[in-house]
């Protein structure tokens, strides 16, 4: 970009002098405007295609990809730019698509190589073909919005409605669109809800029945602390932890039947997770101990599992081969930028990022970091594996993990190609977000994790009391939650983001408080059935004036299936299991995760890819996810375990179809549902399944099941 | 619901219309979406193409292990002139075996365009004058696993979408009571496994439904396709239920969308099973049909395939693979292996061609044959009697036939040994340029915006090869 600033800035300073009809001269009146108009587009600063730029002289000289001479001074008849001008070839002929140069631009071009090919050195302060000099970060980029530290506000709400502060936010935001906020939801809809949210479960008849009969000003309270309070809400946030550190346990391909790669404990990983929420680690330790729990004076042994962050991040066929290892550090600096940072570094690998102020120097610097760190398998004791250990031979207690490697500053691979290297480029984080000295420690990681997990940074905060907010309201406050870039959106409610953002940190970076917070807010226990005059005036609920419905997770559903069945395991710590195991009862977050082959079901239902950090989930709808609740062992076995605990709840069946709808749907079934069921179950049966089977069934694929309110 | 928004920022009006899509639907897969509207409605199964089609579907029949081009489509008579001498010019692997090797199969012209195909390949050159043989393919890298990602996701590293995928992102299912994209393969072994047909961050809806086909009865070909403790009838009845308490759910949220396409789905999912089984039971295909095709587990799955095109499957993929997860991988005893692999491979895929051609769909039906790479035109050991041939990445040959290729032609060369594609070389990345074109895509925009930055089947390569196009 600031080379084309530079380029017209020069050009009008040209026309202003008005040289003489000189090489010089030519060049800036003819030669460099056509270049412009006609060429930089695709060979320029921001794209470089067939790996040519036509905007620096030594790149002209050394032509592109092909290493062909764009032009060679004094020949213009056997310079590749003058052939390719002139060429018939519709396929060969540039510029392409039909907009030839005319005859007097090319005769321009012509006679600027014979004199030489002249170009002014103010023009040529760029290193040939090294792209990653072409940007420097300016106070200009630093004032886009999120690269600004978060500030706190307080918005003003006349009226009783807000219980948190967040709601004086909302309340403003909806009044200034002459807008009230939908009423509050019923106390059944709002147990549902809330324990979803938290735990990823339904609430049991028991739950819901003390819910309803507390009669005590803080009943919501004692509901939303217990839920804290539980070892399923850990299970729940690694729900939503796990995907953005694209956790998988083998690998994307095999050689043969080698396991060597795979990872027979990322569970320990996993089970540090779930452990680190429900014990509420303040979340810049909880980044800190995944970069480096390894060079943090002080961390616990058990603490080490954190590092399966970085740990069991892919390994490639080839891997060590130079080109193969670039492509392993791209994971790491593309997981931990986007799931941490909420930027989208890896893109600045081969050029300079194209909106963003970041740099192919700030990704080399940070790639630089994890090419000094080692992919390790270690026990606890600190018995480091050889790397040929095979899965099964692996000790049962190997962590996969990292540990510092041989240090080195990386050069810039031009293009994202190793061959060709550019500048070193020393450790250090990004540059806009402050990354001016080089890190000294080792590989850096610990610096790295000090940057990130700091007050100082503007984006951390933001990034996660997004990815929280999400998971409350089935939508995030800036809708690309990896992507606070310029390219990602704006924020919806950016006062909001931010007070939230500060405020979480000010309480010590405690996720619980920031659950207790939204979960407790008047925006939160809204109704979703709003008024149409609110759904017309804001279709994609971005003033948050009513609660959004939303479909289960593929993890809450299949576990609200098993939960509602009976028969729902509960074993914290577990080791994975393969989901197609009949008897696997563990709840979903303890699914085998194969980047090899990912389950079938999970696919189905839209887990994503474990291959590399999910943004968020796609929600598809389709009959083959449609077929599996019709016709699967898996709602075949649990419509069969549902039907007879339903019939030992009571001797009539209009006392069964009661508990059936307390049971899934936390709520007593109307007349006509009643009616409708007690029909179903009286008609004579010919299919193999019972009657009440048939019902169990159907009851568990239906929209109710699937959807909170 | 919250909705991939950034997926479709793409320029082109197709965007746009999905873009629109998307707002509308808020969240609806697009097969789903169709259910929901039905077929005939504003919207449709199916998206606009960039520009006119030449075909609607593709069959990729896939020669796992990479055939070898000289002794196929590849003719090379200076092999025998120079039997024995060691290759020169520069090799990924140096030599270490008895030089050039010849190949021990006749060569004879035809058709009305007169191609030269082996003599282990008499049903497809009885098809010649549909075909296009490009002879002047090449990939980036010798060895299977990189090669395969190649030619199916255009990536040498796992895991980006693959040509399916991208296909169906790009143009939709055709009949939504099928899956879009069918993966048929006669084992599990299979070298590199599903990323060969991942959708990788493509949206699920554009995922492959794999199927394995060593047992042909339909209930064992799909998961899930019918109950077995219920028949349609007693199925109808639950569904009827669940029906009238999904509605009753509905009114009492004003008739939430998202939640009237759950409702679609389910009624698609019913009725998807009665032509699923149909469509998936070759059985039902007469005796001499089946008999064109051949009985082995490839000839099988070929003609299942053609039902599946039959029936409005957008991409069917059908591997060539055995209880050797890399049948054509001949390294060893290839004089004698190659041809039982031709003869299979040949005559079903052969018949194929001839049973699209005589229902009227080769017209609109890209079919494609071919593997990962070529095989060297030296052996690779120095036992004359059981030599072999090598991975060859610089040449090899691909077949191409119907959906809008000129039949009866070559296109490319390679020199005088089949050592390197030496005119008109077409690269992977050319092959995929030319499949997209062919089904209605321009390569450089189909788009879909991932991490940051727009990707594509070609990365930033990739040039249509005009000259095949009919």
């Amino acid at each position: 970009m600031n080379l084309t600033h530079i380029a017209s800035c020069l050009l009008t300073l040209c026309i202003v002098k008005a040289f003489a009809e000189d090489p010089a001269a030519q060049f800036e009146r003819e030669v460099r405007p056509l270049l412009k108009q006609h060429c930089f587009e695709c060979h320029g600063p921001d794209k470089q295609k067939g790996g040519l730029r036509l905007d620096q002289k030594e790149a002209l000289l050394h032509g592109g990809d092909s290493e062909e001479p764009a032009i060679l001074p004094g020949k213009s008849g056997a310079s590749l730019l003058i052939k390719r001008t002139l060429s018939h070839d519709a396929d060969d002929v540039m510029p392409p698509k039909g907009k030839r140069l005319e005859p007097a631009e090319i005769a321009s071009l012509q006679t600027w190589i014979d004199a030489g090919a002249h170009w002014p050195a103010s023009g040529n302060a760029e290193l040939p073909g090294a792209p990653a000099r072409g940007m420097t970060v300016t106070d200009h980029d630093r004032q886009f919005w999120a690269f600004q530290a978060p500030r706190t506000t307080d918005p003003v709400y006349e009226g009783t409605w807000p219980r948190q502060k967040l709601d004086y936010f909302v309340g403003a935001r909806l009044r200034e669109h002459g807008l009230e906020p939908t009423g509050e939801t019923s106390r059944n809809a709002f147990i549902r809800r809330v324990t979803f949210d938290i735990t990823g479960l339904p609430p049991t008849p028991d739950e819901v029945d003390h819910f309803l009969n507390d009669k005590s000003s803080n009943a919501h309270e004692r509901v939303v602390e217990r839920l804290l309070g539980s070892p399923q809400f850990g299970e729940r946030m690694a729900s939503m932890w796990l995907p953005l550190a694209r956790f998988g346990e083998d690998q994307a391909h095999q050689v043969g039947d080698d396991t060597k790669f795979f990872y027979p404990n990322a569970h320990l990983y996993r089970a540090w997770v779930i452990d680190a929420f429900n014990r509420d680690l303040p979340y810049d330790q909880f980044l800190k101990l995944q970069l480096a729990a390894d060079r943090i004076p002080g961390t616990a042994p058990a603490d080490q599992a954190a590092l399966g962050f970085l740990g069991l991040g892919p390994k490639y066929y080839n891997r060590n081969q130079l080109e193969v290892m670039a492509d392993e550090w791209e994971d790491r600096v593309d997981t931990v930028t986007r799931t941490m940072l909420g930027l989208t570094v890896a893109c600045a690998r081969c050029h300079d990022h194209k909106f963003d102020p970041i740099t192919t120097a700030d990704y080399h610097a940070l790639a630089g970091v994890f090419a000094s760190t080692q992919m390790v398998n270690k026990t606890l004791g600190g018995l480091v594996e050889k790397e040929n250990v095979k899965a099964e031979e692996m000790q049962p207690d190997t962590m996969h993990i990292v540990q510092e490697g041989e240090v080195q500053n990386l050069n810039v691979f031009i293009r994202g190609n190793v061959t060709r290297k550019g500048a070193l480029i020393p450790r250090r984080f990004i540059e806009v977000l402050g990354g001016e000295t080089s890190f000294a420690d080792g590989s850096g990681r610990r610096e790295l994790a000090e940057a990130i997990a700091s007050r100082a940074n503007p984006l951390t905060a933001r990034v996660i009391v997004n990815r929280i907010w999400a998971q409350f309201f089935a939508q995030p406050l800036v809708s690309t939650p990896s992507n606070f870039g310029h390219s990602g959106a704006l924020p919806s409610n950016r006062e909001l983001l931010d007070d939230l953002a500060v405020r979480f940190m000010e309480h010590g970076w405690s996720i619980k408080s920031l659950v207790r917070e939204i979960a407790l807010s008047s925006t939160y226990r809204q109704g979703s059935g709003a008024p149409p005059v609110v759904t017309a005036a804001d279709p994609s609920n971005e003033w948050l004036g009513r609660m959004n419905r939303r479909r289960l997770t593929v993890e809450q559903w299949r576990d609200a299936v098993l939960a509602v069945s009976g028969e729902l395991a509960d074993a914290p710590g577990a080791k994975s299991r393969d989901l197609d195991e009949a008897t696997n009862r563990l709840r979903t977050v303890y699914a085998r995760i194969s980047r090899l082959k990912l389950n079938d079901i999970l696919m189905q239902f839209d887990y994503p890819d474990a291959n590399v950090h999910a943004e968020k989930r796609s929600v598809t709808t389709t009959p083959m996810q449609k077929l599996f609740v019709l016709n699967s062992p898996f709602i075949q076995r649990y419509a069969g375990t549902l039907a007879a605990r339903l019939q030992g709840t009571a001797e009539m069946d209009t006392d069964r179809v009661t508990a059936a709808y307390l049971l899934l749907f936390s709520r007593e079934p109307d007349v006509e549902e009643r009616d409708l069921a007690l029909r179903f179950l009286l008609k004579p049966n010919t299919a193999e399944m019972t009657q009440w089977e048939r019902y169990a069934q159907l009851l568990l694929a239906s929209n109710e099941m699937l959807y909170v309110d | 619901m919250w909705t991939d928004s950034s997926s479709f920022r793409g320029a082109s009006p197709l965007m746009n219309r999905r873009q629109m899509l998307h707002k509308m639907c808020a969240g609806f897969g697009m097969l789903g979406l169709a259910g929901v509207l039905g077929p005939g409605s504003l919207l449709g199964a199916s998206h606009l193409p960039h520009f006119a089609p030449k075909a609607k579907r593709l069959v990729f029949l896939f020669m796992n292990g990479g055939p070898s081009h000289i002794d196929t489509f590849d003719p090379k008579p200076a092999l025998a002139k120079y039997a024995g001498q060691q290759p020169d010019g520069e090799l990924y692997k140096k030599s270490k075996g008895t030089g050039y090797m010849p190949s021990p199969f006749a060569f004879a012209k035809h058709g009305g365009s007169g191609i030269e195909v082996s003599e282990t390949l008499p049903n497809l050159a009885k098809m010649i004058d549909d075909c296009c043989i490009i002879r002047s393919m090449h990939t980036d890298v010798p060895n299977h696993e990189p090669a395969l990602l190649q030619m199916h996701t255009g990536n040498l590293q796992p895991v980006r979408p693959s040509l399916g995928s991208w296909l169906l992102y790009g143009l939709g299912t055709i009949n939504q009571n099928l899956p879009g994209y069918i993966v048929l393969r006669p084992s599990s072994k299979i070298v590199v496994g599903p990323a060969l047909w991942s959708n990788s961050f493509l949206p699920a809806e554009y995922q492959a439904a794999s199927v394995l086909t060593s047992d042909m009865s339909v209930d064992k070909l799909l998961a899930n396709i019918h109950n077995p403790r219920q028949n349609e009838a007693q199925q109808r009845e639950q569904l009827d239920l669940l029906n009238q308490l999904n509605r009753h759910h509905l009114a009492q949220r004003d008739g939430d969308p998202e939640l009237e396409g759950q409702i679609r789905a389910m009624e698609t999912a019913f009725h998807m099973q009665r032509e699923a089984m149909e469509t998936f039971d070759i059985s039902r295909e007469p005796a001499s049909v089946r008999e064109a095709y051949g009985d082995t587990p490839f000839a099988r799955s070929c003609l299942l395939a053609r039902r599946l095109l039959e029936g409005g499957v957008r991409v069917v993929s059908v591997y060539y693979t055995s209880a050797d997860n890399q049948p054509w991988d001949t390294h060893a005893d290839h004089n004698a292996r190659h041809p039982k692999l031709c003869a299979d491979g040949d005559r079903a895929a052969g018949a194929l061609i001839a049973d699209l051609k005589q229902r009227g769909l080769l017209e609109d039906t890209l079919v494609v044959w071919g593997g990962e790479f070529g095989r060297t035109p030296y052996a690779e050991s120095k036992d004359e009697k059981k030599a072999g041939r090598d991975h060859h990445h610089t040449g090899f040959s691909m077949l191409l036939a119907g959906g809008g290729v000129r039949g009866g032609t070559v296109y490319g060369a390679t020199d005088e040994f089949g050592m390197k594609a030496t005119e008109n070389p077409v690269h992977v990345h050319d092959l995929h340029a030319t499949i997209l074109h062919l089904l209605g895509l321009d390569h450089e925009k189909l788009t879909y915006r991932y991490a940051g930055r727009d990707f594509r089947l070609t990365d930033v390569f990739g040039k249509v090869v005009r000259d095949i196009i009919a």
